[in-house]
């Protein structure tokens, strides 16, 4: 197992490749290469659409500098990406903040691990995961004797405990967490909505899925989670401000046993 | 060669950042059967803030001031973007410099889906979800609010342990 871990994007990269090790006697080069171009294409993303950076393109299209129109087609097309799930959440999920600056950066970061998930593919790794944040898509196995990837998800209420315990898989290899909004990096509330969980799980065939689908949860509540329940082939668990929590039958399927 | 070290400086600074969570690991595991415990018993009261914080406020600010040279008032038409998804076009509102509003003028909608094809929630007792296979974790996956800090370090612990369940 070759583990390696980064920061970017204001969070922890952790890369885990079953298929390789990384030691003083035994270096794949392999690896080695494709951690250092993942952690090139994390640094790019990050440094064309952080908005805590006056230089990110992102930054200048909120103030005005640059147009939309005039920005360059990767960012148009994530953009647009981001809008078409805004349609399809009915608008619980959306890429602007209230005040109306454009803010790509949770989209990105699903993005970001589904690059990563295909350069490992494409360097020949078959049995891997690539966590960011708690943000994650695996594949293969995480060991010999232990099909899929075990995950655990974090009880919000007493963060030192794991509330569950999934075991990812070829189908549903993919999962994000959200919380509710109080670090207000992507997920805005919608005026009429209370806070319903604290906590969303979505589990999914793909990270950007997962990812969104879980932030439109947190900022649409109940109606949003029935919707998506409804419409989308994803195993989902959520977690009430009392701790309550609710899971459909795909979810269940996949808890580790 | 050059590749190698770099990697090899990436992993130095992982493992100092995860000296101080060694104990959290350990912590995480213990705390499993006391989880279950409370499945069983009446749940806690929400004890977290859900105040956005001063920080965020400040930052909005930071990024939102108007630029001088900033565009006219105006609703302006994006270019047409074909993308997997489709073909789409935004008209942008702007006032007072800032964007106010996108209006999605353009959307093919081939990719949406209409039949049902999950189900519906319900509620769960967390023994149902949490079985001993949970000691076997290779990844944590949490939330922002309060357990992103938490996740970092935890992961990177997990990490430097060459924790794999």
């Amino acid at each position: 197992m070759a583990i390696h871990s980064f920061e970017t994007m204001g969070t922890m990269v952790s890369i885990r490749i079953a298929d390789a090790e990384l030691g003083e006697h035994t270096t794949d080069d392999n690896a080695i290469a494709v951690l250092n171009e993942i952690e090139h294409e994390f640094a790019r993303l990050n440094e064309k659409y952080s908005l805590y950076r006056d230089d990110s393109e992102i930054s200048a299209v909120a103030r005005g500098d640059l147009s939309l129109a005039d920005a360059s087609e990767e960012l148009r097309e994530e953009y647009s990406r981001a809008l078409e799930w805004r349609e399809k959440t009915d608008g619980a999920f959306t890429p602007h903040r209230p005040d109306g600056v454009i803010d790509l950066s949770g989209i990105i970061k699903a993005v970001a691990i589904d690059s990563a998930a295909k350069q490992l593919t494409d360097a020949g790794f078959v049995n891997f995961s690539v966590n960011v944040g708690g943000d994650l898509t695996t594949s293969g196995n995480q060991a010999a004797d232990e099909s899929g990837w075990i995950t655990g998800i974090v009880d919000p209420q007493d963060r030192g405990t794991v509330i569950a315990a999934v075991r990812l898989n070829a189908e549903f290899p993919a999962m994000a967490t959200s919380g509710s909004v109080e670090r207000g990096e992507h997920i805005w509330l919608r005026p009429e909505t209370t806070k319903e969980f604290i906590q969303a799980t979505v589990i999914a065939q793909d990270i950007i899925t997962a990812d969104v689908l879980a932030t439109a949860i947190i900022s649409g509540g109940q109606t949003s989670l029935d919707q998506i329940t409804q419409n989308f082939d994803v195993a989902v668990m959520t977690v009430a401000p009392d701790g309550t929590l609710q899971a459909n039958a795909r979810f269940q399927e996949l808890v580790a046993r | 060669m050059r590749a190698g070290s770099a990697f090899l400086a990436g992993v130095g600074s992982a493992a100092i950042v995860a000296i101080g969570w060694q104990a959290g690991v350990g912590t995480l595991v213990s705390a499993l059967p006391q989880s279950q415990a409370a499945a069983s018993g009446t749940s806690s009261s929400a004890g977290t803030s859900n105040a956005a914080t001063p920080a965020d406020a400040s930052s909005q600010t930071a990024t939102t001031a108007p630029a001088p040279s900033g565009p006219a008032d105006g609703t302006y038409d994006g270019s047409v973007v074909n993308t997997r998804f489709g073909t789409v076009q935004v008209q942008a509102v702007i006032s007072g410099g800032q964007i106010t509003d996108v209006i999605a003028v353009k959307l093919t909608d081939a990719d949406r889906k209409s039949v049902q094809i999950s189900q519906q929630v319900a509620p769960m007792l967390r023994s149902e979800v949490l079985t001993a296979q949970s000691a076997k974790v290779a990844n944590i996956s949490g939330g922002t609010y309060t357990t992103q800090g938490y996740l970092k370090s935890l992961q990177s612990a997990l990490d430097a342990a060459g924790f794999t369940g």
